[in-house]
């Protein structure tokens, strides 16, 4: 239950932005990427945006999520690429094992613990006639 | 529609700058920092306490910080022991972030440590995303939580260098089998290590600190 403090993080991250820069319309989508690593429900994320951008200039704006897989670099063989994923029956979620899927050595992560605003979908305001 | 792309800043990412802070400030102090994570009632308390005592007859000195939502129950604990101890209010937040421990580490006694467990709150999903700046992670399970907690919480096993399978004396009492816990453990984390624990008794503490790099 940490979706609200940072979809707080990401929101004044945002709203900085914005005060800095002109934009030609009212932001209708945020999109943010999410890394496989966090623990993190989309669902809660998405609620928490909602109600704290009530009553500022982001009201109304939707979250859109983009999962991030995980990837890795092996310090041992060289390898960098997608993570193994482990998929037992009963577990219903694969998780991402931070073992080198070439060699089987310790891994570094390279990327699946990101949550950054990525990019904004603008709708422009009418220019008057 | 007009779309905009670029970095806005990623809010993970500051925290694992703080925590990077954290971690140099203790480096250069010589300290070598423990997260100890895991549910509520797991034995993390107790059995930082265990380990301390036996840091001690090797001539170390160990202080704890204590992090809790709400109280000072483990640092009372802490300071009854004799550790130098610090408490830290999460005020509701489910876990501990490097920010908190940042201002905890200006406060904290570091000229009387050269090791130091942050003891996180008793949960076991929030507190893996954030990094706190120690060397390692440690995870305290209990046998009374049952044999199925690292598949409940399998990310957070995932990325945790050491578990502690705690109050095995108790084990056969509850039903529970610690080597299944171990064995997924070491599906989701294969480089891993797990020590068979018992803080009351003293069982395993030796194994767990020569886990933990001592």
């Amino acid at each position: 239950m940490h979706e609200y403090s940072l979809a707080q993080s990401l929101l004044l991250g945002l709203q900085e932005y914005l005060q800095k820069n002109s934009l030609p319309g009212r932001v209708v989508k945020v999109h943010v990427q999410k890394g496989e690593l966090l623990t993190l429900s989309e669902w809660a994320l998405k609620e928490a945006w909602r109600i704290l951008t009530e009553e500022t200039e982001l009201s109304g704006s939707e979250l859109v999520l983009e999962s991030v897989p995980v990837r890795v670099r092996c310090p041992s063989c060289g390898y960098e690429g997608q993570a193994r994923y482990l998929v037992e029956e009963g577990w219903h979620i694969s998780i991402p094992v931070l073992s080198c899927p070439r060699c089987g050595s310790p891994v570094e992560i390279v990327s699946g613990k990101e949550l950054a605003i990525v990019g904004l979908s603008i709708e422009e305001t009418p220019t008057p006639a | 529609m007009h779309d905009i792309t670029g970095s806005f800043g990623d809010v993970i990412q500051k925290q694992l700058e703080l925590a990077a802070q954290n971690y140099e400030l203790l480096k250069k102090r010589g300290i070598r920092a423990v997260n100890v994570m895991g549910a509520i009632g797991s034995g993390k308390t107790e059995l930082i306490i265990r380990m301390a005592e036996k840091l001690r007859e090797r001539g170390l000195k160990v202080g704890a910080i204590a992090g809790d939502v709400a109280g000072d129950d483990d640092y009372q604990r802490f300071r009854a022991a004799g550790l130098p101890a610090l408490q830290i209010n999460t005020g509701d937040q489910c876990h501990l972030d490097a920010h908190q421990v940042g201002h905890a580490l200006e406060d904290f006694p570091l000229d009387q440590v050269n090791v130091l467990f942050i003891e996180n709150v008793g949960n076991l999903v929030c507190p893996a995303d954030f990094p706190l700046g120690t060397d390692l992670d440690l995870v305290v399970i209990s046998v009374t939580e049952g044999d199925d907690m690292v598949r409940k919480h399998p990310k957070m096993f995932a990325q945790t260098d050491v578990v502690a399978i705690n109050k095995v004396d108790l084990a056969a009492f509850v039903g529970v089998d610690p080597e299944r816990i171990a064995a997924d453990y070491k599906k989701v984390n294969p480089h891993g290590k797990v020590v068979f624990t018992s803080a009351k008794s003293g069982k395993g503490v030796e194994e767990l600190l020569s886990a933990l790099g001592f």
